[in-house]
């Protein structure tokens, strides 16, 4: 469902993302692993186009996502690692804007509150403005942006970051669901143990690469130490390159 | 529908909802809809005032030119009439330059006379910064409120994380753009509209004496066209600085700049270029030109070579020697080629005076494809007929009534006084053939045929503005 070959993004000549090769499948969890500016969130953002590859191609059941932005985002979903809104609606609006949006075409209101309810948002909360929301429920929305999509591929960039231990136990067996109905997820994050947990396979990246891919059913208890271990070491090293890198994305941007 | 108009009525509604649950807006509406409703209040009490006191100057002096007594033809040239402007009934929309130009001019005999009694003459430096018109609030304010509701439109959205968001669900930038046009388009139609129905049923109640109410409802309508465009594209501006723009700081700066040059810098710095082009004389430097070319012509001056020479041609036309064996009046045969003398006189210094001031427009509404006030203001200023050109109409009408004043004295000389008879006198029958000077304001289509070039220049500045927010739009990246 979601694939990358020899996906490449550099920034001003520092490389972000190093000929990535990867393939999520339908019912699959694929979890990037790394540290800041390994090039977790570079990859999330070619697969949504919003910035455009150096070279190599990202797939979108099937459709390259340079060449049909907009047919493939027919195909998935985002939940990006801080959920925005717009905070003097309601939650219930927002999904409403958002979903009409996605869609083409309006829900009924309550579909629309049995999809926050799923996502874990209480019914009272749904009808309140989201400049008094939480993190926590912002996320929930967001999620609820996603489930109403019916998407094929979701796409998630640190979605429990923040999050408290209860939503984020809630997100984990939403995102088990979801696998169960065939959804491809490809998500970015520094959790470890949510990786463990909910994953099909893990990829660790470092500096652009995508250096090793395993099953989490090989997961073991140490090679989560060793990998946190060489996460935290890269941090470190990858401090001013990170800086470097960010310096770059920006002065692209602008 | 279809899904394309589905997101883009939902985005505009969105923004609409966003927009009322806004208190900013309802403040900048309330304050907008007040001053509104003044300038509508003034400009329409001002309006029936002037066109009040001119009608009854108008009646008095027409009745001091009926009770002026028996006298000689020429000498009831001499005492005239004053002649005044119509008010157009579209005045208290745009008042245009009649304070300044002023609206009452005598006509009398030799003497083509300059227009007196300008209300801004008689005014307060206060007047100096300006009126509250629906005009202005049109021309200035509306666009400040257009500004300040769409410089974050695409910003704040990137700001807040939400254009990323949108985009990520494959909403087009473009289907943005149109949403989020049509949204501000409804707020301040929303603000707008009701006073432009309380300008068309006030218009109802309006003098019919100078335009026809037909006349004043396209002209009307034409005005509501011409500011829309103005506001369409001060719109799609604003989209379109927001768009392009890293920052809404940056957004508003830039818009607010615009709007400080468009509203007070360009049309100022437009009027001393045009000047500077096309310069016009003075007062004095004009009056000196008529009265040089007026050496001439002989006046009452009967030693003037000018006038032996038309006493010859005259005796020589009739075959006599003498004045006293004319079968016409000489009298009135001098006064009449007298006067058709400075008829030349005046059209060609005239003329050519109103033809600068024309050049002068031209030059100011080349400015409108980058600053569209200038192209909005003349072609609000033509609409509503209180322009330089619906000056010049009227000027021309009066020099006309002179004329006429003037005809039918001399003719009434030169059929029946004697010559030689320095007793002669006319009276009341004749003041009566002159009817009072009834001038209609021009049809709508002549106003708007005068106003083509800005009107054509205001819909490419409005066109450029769409294309810019397009192009800005479509380059729209969220990160």
């Amino acid at each position: 469902m979601l694939q990358a070959t020899e996906l490449t993004k550099a920034y001003n000549g520092v490389i972000a993302l190093n000929k990535l090769n990867l393939t999520v499948n339908s019912g699959e969890i694929f979890c990037l692993l790394g540290a800041n500016g390994a090039g977790k969130t570079t990859t999330i953002n070619l697969f949504l186009n919003f910035v455009t590859p150096t070279g190599g191609r990202a797939l979108v059941n099937g459709i390259d996502v340079s060449e049909e932005p907009l047919e493939v985002k027919r195909h998935i979903a985002y939940i990006p690692e801080t959920v925005m809104l717009y905070p003097s609606l309601s939650g219930l609006e927002n999904l409403k804007y958002f979903t009409t949006l996605a869609l083409g075409h309006k829900r009924p209101e309550h579909e629309l509150l049995e999809l926050l309810g799923q996502a874990g948002l209480a019914k009272e909360a749904a009808f309140k403005r989201v400049s008094g929301y939480s993190k926590g429920m912002r996320q929930k929305v967001g999620i609820a942006i996603a489930m109403a999509k019916n998407a094929k591929a979701l796409l998630l960039d640190e979605p429990t970051s923040g999050l408290d231990p209860q939503a984020a136990n809630e997100f984990s067996k939403l995102l088990d669901r979801l696998k169960a109905e065939g959804v491809a997820i490809l998500m970015a994050t520094h959790d470890l143990f949510l990786a463990k947990q909910v994953g099909t396979r893990v990829g660790i990246m470092q500096r652009g690469i995508l250096v090793s891919t395993m099953t989490t059913d090989d997961l073991g208890h140490a090679d989560l130490e060793r990998i946190y271990l060489d996460i935290a070491d890269d941090c470190m090293d990858a401090g001013g390159r990170a800086m470097q890198g960010a310096i770059a994305e920006r002065k692209e941007d602008k | 529908m279809n899904a394309s108009a589905t997101v883009i009525g939902t985005i505009a509604r969105k923004e609409l909802l966003e927009l009322l649950r806004d208190a900013r807006f309802w403040w900048t509406g309330g304050i907008i809809l007040l001053l509104m409703l003044i300038a509508l209040f003034l400009g329409w009490q001002q309006m029936q005032r002037v066109d009040g006191e001119h009608a009854a100057a108008r009646a008095v002096t027409y009745q001091q030119w009926l009770d002026q007594g028996d006298k000689n033809p020429h000498q009831a040239a001499h005492f005239g009439q004053y002649a005044f402007k119509p008010v157009s009934p579209l005045a208290f929309v745009d008042p245009g330059i009649d304070q300044f130009v002023g609206s009452t001019v005598w006509v009398e005999a030799h003497k083509q006379n300059e227009f007196n009694f300008r209300p801004a003459r008689d005014a307060t430096s206060l007047q100096r910064f300006g009126e509250l018109t629906i005009a202005f609030v049109l021309q200035i304010l509306a666009p400040l409120v257009i500004v300040l509701l769409a410089f974050s439109a695409f910003t704040g959205e990137r700001e807040r994380g939400t254009l990323r968001q949108l985009l990520s669900i494959g909403v087009k930038p473009t289907q943005l753009l149109v949403g989020k046009g049509l949204a501000i388009m409804t707020a301040v139609g929303a603000l707008l509209l009701p006073m432009a129905l309380l300008g068309f049923i006030a218009l109802g109640f309006a003098d019919d004496q100078h335009a026809s109410a037909t006349n004043l409802y396209l002209r009307s309508t034409w005005l509501v066209v011409g500011y829309a465009i103005y506001l369409t594209g001060f719109i799609a501006l604003a989209l379109g600085a927001s768009a392009a723009s890293s920052s809404s700081r940056k957004a508003l700066i830039v818009l607010l700049a615009f709007w400080v040059v468009n509203g007070f810098i360009a049309p100022r710095a437009m009027t001393d270029l045009a000047r500077l082009f096309c310069p016009t004389p003075t007062k004095v430097e004009f009056q000196n030109g008529i009265n040089e070319a007026r050496k001439a012509t002989f006046g009452h001056d009967e030693t003037h070579p000018a006038f032996t020479a038309f006493r010859d041609e005259v005796l020589k036309k009739y075959n006599v020697t003498r004045i006293e064996d004319l079968p016409v009046s000489f009298r009135g045969l001098s006064l009449r080629k007298d006067d058709e003398n400075g008829y030349r006189i005046y059209d060609e210094h005239y003329g050519a005076l109103w033809a600068t001031y024309a050049r002068q427009e031209r030059i100011r509404a080349i400015a409108g494809f980058a600053f569209p006030l200038a192209a909005l203001r003349p072609f609000s200023m033509g609409l509503a007929g209180t322009d330089t050109f619906h000056q010049n109409r009227f000027a021309t009408a009066a020099e006309l009534y002179r004329r006429q004043i003037q005809t039918a004295m001399s003719e009434d000389l030169i059929q029946h006084h004697k010559n030689g008879d320095n007793k002669y006198v006319s009276n009341r029958q004749l003041w009566e053939k002159i009817p009072t000077l009834e001038h209609k304001i021009p049809e709508a289509k002549t106003a708007i045929a005068e106003q083509g070039l800005n009107l054509g220049i205001l819909l490419v500045w409005m066109l450029a503005t769409i294309t810019f927010a397009v192009t800005a739009t479509r380059r729209l990246r969220p990160l």
